[in-house]
């Protein structure tokens, strides 16, 4: 068990190091720089923007800046933003606690709704029940998520009843403890149901289908036919006979917790990770995009690691071959 | 009094009692001055303020504004991106301000100037007892140190290479305790404009990061509040990452109302980060935010249409113009042939012509604007009507008069595979090219989108490629690999001046033909030549003289086809007063210090 | 009804409507591409059988539409000519397959615009550039599904069934490509292409590298079910038969991720269609002037448009039929193999 868990730890900062390397490689590589936006700007001339840029470096080679990044790294700095002029590393952590917070909401309540809606949608399969919920999700399916978002912001406006968008209110530095926290989730029942909505549909599907043949299998009639109750069944014997592709699914959920609510954030101007890296990239802030990109792999990492272990727990038989090697 | 010997301890006794009473009845005169809070007033009147004309307002409540993005920086120094200019505007001051209104130069923080007759200096009178909003006084060593860091290279101040005249910095030099004199190499016709938006900084608090070299660290959004000050109505009171930032009022301003009120009437500006302008439009709907700046002419309808306790404001044509442009750069051998052979169309001046008048430019301003906009045949929008060349010809679009040019120029028309009529150059090849254009930019792709159809009238084959704008930008500057493009640029000023680079030829905004070392062809010689004379010239008429004929030369060679110039649409509560939108930035906030809420209180709902 | 017939008549339906795309220029009463400068935004008309004096009329007819004087949007119909629908009237030139060129088309209106579901910003009418705008969108969608399904499939197959370092390698593998920002690297593809690749190869590219990168996912699914199938008794006793490798993935190992497999089908090919809107968010979606259901629906990102204009919905409406028709398919499928699979 040691063994895989340090070997898994080497994967990891091997994967970490080789993901830095490739995304230095990436942003080197596509054209323009950060101060390219001042080119059009007719007040600068350009010796003005090549001064900048030696400045800041970015006339050097590559390796040499790997190197001064990874320094800054190990300082827990993560480099230096170009438009903010300050290092990488506070900016993020700030932000990626506000998108933690919105998509670790939305992935639980994902779950708790998908797992029983899909065992009980694959135990009545074919029969109308099924069929409704399954057009119901088809439909959730289609409808794409910015347009939802946007169709949810303008009920909001019409109806007075959600706050259109932001983490908290105005106001937010006078209220008491409870008035904060109730503050805040009234400012993400939005944002959440449209996280839940986009993944809802996707999970159902695959908890049903994976449910649905599980239930095909023999041992149930023989579990059946000792007396076991139905519901203990369904929970304690199918689902973990189903769970192949729902724990890869899982860690696909943990691992995009950062970056599943991009657009979202965007729209409903919630301060995460989400829009101040879509400007990053756009703007070419290079070591904020690598700095996201290496927190976003981090998660992944984890994220694919609790699959695995998940994995081995869940079923006897990898476990068995584990032991055999 | 007579010492009597005898008597020592009762007359010192006695004496003490003198002069504690007078000590008494001083400090107690003290004490009711202070009290009074004349003790500031000692100071005040020295305090020159600028008296400012304007409706009278209330003093309390709040603003709540949405900003794109957040600002990057309150440094003005480094601040390149507008939302950082925006903020900072608040909360810096300048000598010579344009008044955004009047679009002419007014005192601000310097109460008069002299310029010489040969047009060389500029004497600056500082107002005295002035101070920062940390309440610390200003001085002109704190004007000085300001010039001094805008002009030092090592700052790298966004902002420096306004202050260089003739191929020289401007040299500052201490003439008194009250006056700063400013000598130029050559004269400058644009004159004090120049001051506007050099903030002045507080020597105070930045002298110390300046020798040591991070000047430029300072003053990012991290600051605390009570280690940033400056000389605008507003001071920072809070930053909350990724979500506000907010401004309280600075009570050490140096502006009053014609009552003689301090100003601003404001306490506090709210700026929230709304990165969709869609959600802009929603918040302020809803009543969350009080301004909506710079809105898209299709928003506008919907708010306007569905307007309650707040009024849309179209403050007419801005000074942006949008045009279209053709790779005339000098690409030497290492072109590629079919380059080379498209490059010959474009040279053609009667091919530019031919664009031109195909162009359906009411098109474009009622399908991309909603009529909310101008047609544009030359740089200068109708929103500067001091500069603009009332002379200068706007042809109607006239397909039949494009394709007599062309024929003239030798191309002809033909029938091509798909029965479609195509036109073909003096050697028989079809005239197809692309028009690159900003995929960020709604307004301009659509244009190209337009202007694609038009020349599909004439045969031409034209694609449109959206580029992200970096990559846009490494095309037209770096590797000049691209056919035609279609651009915007917006005036950060009336005068031409602040476009300079874009109309000389060893400029770096020269978009069609970047850098030359020496003008391409005679009237971009003459061009140069006008506009070194208006820059110089100290009369306002020949300076007008001048840039009209630059004018007509861009309309005669059109080296930019001008398209059109959107309008500068807001919109704000009723509840605010003097809200007066202007057509230069910052559009809303420009008279940030008389805005005021017309009930007084809070926006009680939040 | 038995599931065989269900079947039949699912994929019947199905490749009616991809008939009806693929004709898209026959159904379709305009060019795509045709600009009335005159008519931007123009609500869908309504097709009317009886007249102003009430007269009925076996054949629909329509009015034609103008802007109300001094708006840009607000429409009104001329009562004063009432203009037959025809049919099979000949019309702008289209091609069949690329190849045949053919002018006939199922509607028309003579020499008035007609705008049976209405005009977008340029005043093209939205009908033909919805029947227009699916094959582009059907194409993408059914291409990017397809090979990250393909990939998927192949190397989460591999990484399970050897297993050791093999699986080792190429999950670490998987794990690089979910974490890089390949969004740098379509910029950079886009930004290097040469200006003149046609915009739809240039799009079609970058849907090509979406599903080249986008096999991860898939894989890893496909992985774990071929992990426990191979220890599966059926699957052992098959190896102690003497089945080779290859036998034991045809017949055992891969069909026991069909279900997997075309859960995920049936959801990749809408996810590509509308991956498509958030590629025109970031400037790499269809370009100019040609038509897609992802770059249509990007204009509903409009709070204007989403609250003025119900009609630049309607590609979402017409999306509708061929996404339900794959989850049906997909449903049927596994239903079928369900009861066909060898245990």
């Amino acid at each position: 068990m040691t063994r895989f868990l340090l070997r898994r730890i080497a994967h990891a900062v091997f994967l970490l190091f080789g993901v830095s390397v490739l995304a230095f490689f990436f942003t080197t590589f596509a054209p323009g720089n950060y101060f390219d936006d001042m080119r059009l700007n007719p007040q600068i001339s350009a010796e003005r923007l090549t001064a900048l840029r030696a400045d800041y470096q970015l006339d050097r080679p590559m390796v040499v800046r790997y190197l001064r990044w990874a320094r800054s790294v190990l300082h827990g700095d993560l480099g230096l933003s170009f438009a903010y002029n300050t290092a990488v590393g506070p900016l993020l952590w700030t932000r990626a606690r506000n998108t933690l917070l919105l998509t670790g909401t939305a992935t639980v309540l994902t779950w708790m709704l998908a797992l029983p809606l899909g065992v009980w949608s694959a135990e009545k399969l074919g029969r109308p029940a099924d069929v409704a919920l399954s057009w119901a999700t088809a439909v959730l399916l289609i409808i794409p998520d910015l347009t939802l978002a946007l169709g949810l912001l303008v009920l909001a406006v019409r109806s007075g009843w959600l706050p259109t968008g932001g983490l908290v209110s105005v106001g937010f530095g006078g209220f008491s403890a409870a008035h904060r926290v109730r503050d805040v989730a009234w400012h993400m029942v939005l944002p959440v149901t449209v996280l839940v909505a986009s993944a809802l549909p996707v999970l159902l599907r695959h908890v049903r289908a994976a449910v649905a043949e599980a239930l095909e299998a023999p041992f149930l009639r023989a579990a059946e036919g000792h007396g076991i109750s139905r519901g203990r069944l369904l929970y304690r014997y199918v689902l973990p006979a189903a769970a192949h592709p729902l724990i890869a699914l899982f860690g696909f959920s943990l691992g995009t917790l950062l970056s599943a609510s991009l657009l979202v954030e965007v729209v409903m101007s919630w301060p995460g990770l989400g829009p101040f890296l879509l400007e990053a990239i756009l703007a070419r802030d290079l070591y904020v995009v690598i700095g996201g990109v290496l927190l976003s792999t981090l998660f992944l990492v984890a994220g694919n690691f609790v699959a695995d272990l998940l994995l081995f727990w869940v079923d006897p038989r990898i476990r068995a071959e584990a032991s055999r090697r | 009094m007579r010492c009597a010997p005898g008597s020592n301890v009762s007359e010192r006794r006695a004496r003490l009692g003198h002069i504690g009473t007078v000590l008494a009845a001083i400090s107690s005169c003290f004490l009711a001055i202070q009290a009074a809070g004349s003790f500031p007033t000692y100071a005040n009147a020295k305090e020159e303020l600028l008296r400012v004309a304007g409706e009278i307002g209330r003093p309390g409540g709040r603003i709540v504004i949405a900003l794109r993005s957040e600002p990057k920086t309150l440094n003005p120094l480094i601040a390149a991106d507008a939302t950082s200019r925006e903020v900072i505007g608040a909360m810096q001051a300048d000598l010579v301000h344009i008044n955004r209104a009047t679009q002419l130069t007014e005192p601000a923080l310097a109460k008069s100037w002299k310029m010489s007759a040969d047009g060389l200096q500029y004497t600056l009178t500082l107002r005295q007892g002035l101070k920062f909003s940390d309440g610390r006084p200003v001085d002109i060593e704190d004007v000085l140190f300001t010039l001094r860091v805008y002009l030092d290279e090592a700052v790298h101040a966004t902002q420096r290479d306004l202050l260089i005249v003739g191929g020289k910095p401007i040299a500052v030099r201490k003439v008194d305790a009250q006056t700063v004199a400013f000598t130029l190499a050559k004269p400058y016709g644009v004159g004090e404009r120049l001051f506007d938006g050099l903030a002045i900084l507080p020597r105070h608090l930045l002298e110390t990061p300046y020798r040591e070299g991070k000047l430029a660290q300072a003053g990012g959004l991290g600051t605390p509040a009570n280690q940033w000050a400056g000389l605008g109505a507003f001071r920072l009171k809070e930053y909350v990452t990724g979500q506000r930032l907010v401004l309280e009022r600075n009570p050490y301003y140096w502006k009053t109302d014609e009552q003689g009120n301090r100003l601003p009437y404001l306490d506090e500006i709210v700026f929230l980060f709304v990165p969709s302008a869609d959600a802009q439009v929603l918040r302020f709907q809803s009543g969350e935010t009080d301004i909506i700046s710079r809105l898209g002419a299709e928003n506008f309808s919907v708010l306007s249409r569905q307007a309650r306790d707040y009024t849309m404001a179209d403050a007419g044509p801005g000074l942006e113009y949008n045009f279209l442009f053709f790779n005339l750069n000098e690409l030497g051998e290492k072109a590629p042939a079919d380059m080379a052979r498209k490059q010959s169309w474009f040279r053609s001046e009667k091919f530019r012509q031919a664009v031109s008048l195909a162009i359906d430019r009411e098109a474009i301003v009622r399908l991309v604007y909603q009529g909310r906009g101008a047609a544009l045949w030359g740089p200068v929008t109708p929103g500067n009507p001091r500069w603009a060349d009332a002379s200068i010809a706007h042809p109607t679009r006239s397909l039949d008069k494009s394709r007599q040019l062309l024929a003239e120029a030798g191309f002809r028309m033909a029938k091509g595979e798909s029965a479609e009529p195509q036109l073909l150059d003096a050697v028989g090849r079809p005239v197809e090219f692309s028009i690159v254009t900003s995929s960020s930019n709604a307004d301009r792709a659509k244009m190209a989108a337009l202007i694609q159809d038009d020349l599909k009238q004439l045969g031409m084959r034209v694609q449109v490629v959206p580029l992200e704008l970096r990559s846009l930008i490494d095309r037209i500057t770096q590797t000049k690999e691209y056919d035609a493009c279609v651009l915007g640029i917006v005036s950060f000023d009336a005068d031409p001046n602040s476009d300079l680079n874009v109309w000389l030829s060893s400029g770096g905004m020269h978009l069609w033909n970047l850098s030359q070392k020496h003008p391409a062809t005679d009237w971009e010689a003459e061009i140069d030549l006008l506009m070194e004379q208006q820059l110089t010239a100290t009369n306002a008429a020949q300076r007008k003289k001048s840039y009209d004929r630059v004018q007509e030369i861009l309309g005669e060679h059109q080296p930019m086809v001008f398209l059109a110039s959107p309008d500068i649409l807001v919109g704000a509560k009723k509840s605010i007063g003097n809200f007066r939108p202007a057509v230069l930035e910052p559009y809303v906030l420009w008279n940030v210090d008389q805005l005021y809420q017309r009930n007084g209180a809070e926006n009680a709902r939040r | 009804m038995s599931t065989r017939s269900r079947l039949l008549l699912c994929v019947a339906g199905l490749g009616a409507l991809h008939l009806g795309v693929a004709c898209a220029g026959f159904f379709a009463p305009y060019d795509p591409t045709a600009q009335d400068r005159e008519h931007p935004y123009a609500p869908p008309m309504p097709l009317h059988f009886v007249d102003a004096r009430g007269g009925f009329h076996l054949l629909p007819f329509f009015y034609a539409q103008e802007l109300q004087a001094g708006t840009f949007d607000q429409y009104e119909e001329n009562r004063s000519r009432a203009i037959p629908v025809e049919f099979f009237v000949s019309g702008a030139p289209y091609h069949v397959l690329g190849v045949f060129p053919l002018r006939i088309h199922l509607l028309g209106g003579g020499d008035v615009q007609m705008y049976l579901l209405g005009s977008d910003g340029y005043g093209r009418d939205l009908l033909s550039r919805i029947l227009f705008g699916g094959q582009v969108s059907l194409l993408a969608g059914l291409i990017g599904a397809g090979l990250t399904l393909s990939i998927g499939l192949c190397i989460g197959t591999v990484a399970g069934f050897w297993g050791g370092w093999k699986d080792e390698v190429l999950m670490r593998v998987a794990e690089l490509f979910l974490a890089l920002p390949w969004i740098y690297l379509l910029f950079a593809m886009r930004a290097f292409l040469p200006l003149t690749v046609p915009p739809l190869k240039a799009f079609l590219l970058v849907v090509i590298v979406i599903a080249a990168v986008g096999w991860a996912r898939p894989a890893r699914m496909v992985r774990g079910i071929v992990l426990s199938a191979k220890e599966r008794d059926f699957v052992r006793s098959a190896r102690g038969f003497g089945a080779s490798d290859a036998y034991l993935l045809r017949r055992h190992i891969v069909p026991e991720t069909a279900s997997v497999v075309l859960t995920q089908a049936a959801i990749l090919v809408p996810q590509f269609v509308l991956a498509e809107m958030t590629l025109s968010f970031l400037g790499l979606g269809v370009p100019e002037p040609v038509a897609s259901w992802g770059n249509m629906l990007s204009s509903l990102q409009h709070y204007n448009v989403l609250v003025s204009y119900w009609w630049m919905y309607l590609p979402a409406l017409a999306m509708v039929p061929f996404f339900l028709g794959y989850l049906l398919l997909e449903s049927l499928l596994q239903g079928s193999y369900a009861t066909s699979k060898i245990e």
